[in-house]
């Protein structure tokens, strides 16, 4: 089954997404971060950066593979990932507005590349916070499979 | 504390970041499955992965990588407030019990903001992860 092109321009209903001191502490340590603002219990405390990740890339793709005229399957791989921050970072207690959207689809070989955008603005003040580009890549189910030459593998997560 | 340190001093292009060593296992993806809400059973569950991983094995989460990436970046702008942008591409599986090195290297400066090129490298010497980030001076 291949993606449908049509589909590129998409968005999917806007969610929310409430920033925690825990979360942020629990992503702090998964990455043996040490900056002690990360786990810090006064109004110093920040997020790392790819924090947005725990937000951006389950939740911010649910809508994307539940559409049924969009085509996903579940051979695939993460192949890249772009963040683009805003001004400031994200601390707890932050509420920030998230709207997915298919920016790209393209084939390349006998695979299928999506590119899904998040962009994520803080809800007291609609500043952007962080966008997110997820390139998924969905193996052998390119239209022309059968003819073309075998890309070459270059997602692995 | 309560502000960001600043950036290391005479940044230049070439300037090396320091880098930093990682072990996947068992407890590294779990801990990260958790923390980031990707409960996909290819980072912990042997049986599953045994049947669709690219390796056979279990492999880490690509953000987790990406994390460690854009933690050496972080750590050598001076905290997240200066980190403008970080993108990277997954270019190998990261397979449990192996340990990868991420760091970066400066490759331009301009208008205060430094760009740098991010890797993960395996114990191979193999690249799992190739990225740009920028940063502001």
């Amino acid at each position: 089954m291949a993606l449908n092109p049509d589909k590129v321009g998409t968005t999917y209903p806007t969610y929310t997404y409430e920033v925690s001191r825990e979360k942020i502490r629990d992503y702090a340590d998964a990455l043996g971060e040490t900056d002690p603002r990360y786990f810090s219990e006064g109004d110093d405390c920040v997020a790392p950066p790819t924090f947005a990740a725990s937000f951006t890339i389950v939740k911010g793709g649910q809508a994307a593979f539940a559409d049924p005229d969009l085509g996903t399957h579940p051979t695939l791989v993460h192949g890249a990932q772009r963040y683009v921050f805003g001004d400031r970072p994200m601390r707890p207690g932050d509420v920030l507005n998230c709207t997915p959207r298919i920016a790209d689809i393209s084939t390349r070989g006998s695979n299928e590349f999506m590119v899904t955008e998040v962009a994520c603005v803080f809800a007291d003040s609609g500043e952007p916070a962080v966008r997110s580009e997820a390139t998924i890549v969905f193996l052998g189910s390119a239209p022309a499979a059968a003819d073309a030459k075998p890309a070459t593998q270059e997602g692995a997560a | 504390m309560s502000e960001s340190s600043s950036p290391q001093p005479a940044v230049e292009v070439g300037t090396e970041l320091p880098s930093i060593e990682q072990v996947s296992n068992l407890t590294t993806s779990v801990m990260y499955a958790g923390a980031s809400g990707d409960f996909n059973p290819l980072h912990y569950d042997q049986g599953f992965a045994g049947q669709v991983s690219p390796t056979g094995g279990i492999i880490a989460h690509g953000m987790f990588s990406m994390g460690l990436a854009s933690r050496v970046l972080t750590a050598f702008a001076g905290g997240p407030e200066r980190v403008l942008e970080v993108q990277v591409r997954f270019t190998r599986p990261w397979p449990l019990g192996t340990t990868s090195t991420f760091g970066g290297k400066v490759t331009a400066i301009e208008d205060g903001v430094a760009t740098v090129a991010l890797t993960g490298t395996n114990e191979s010497g193999d690249r799992i992860l190739k990225g740009t980030g920028r940063i502001r001076l």
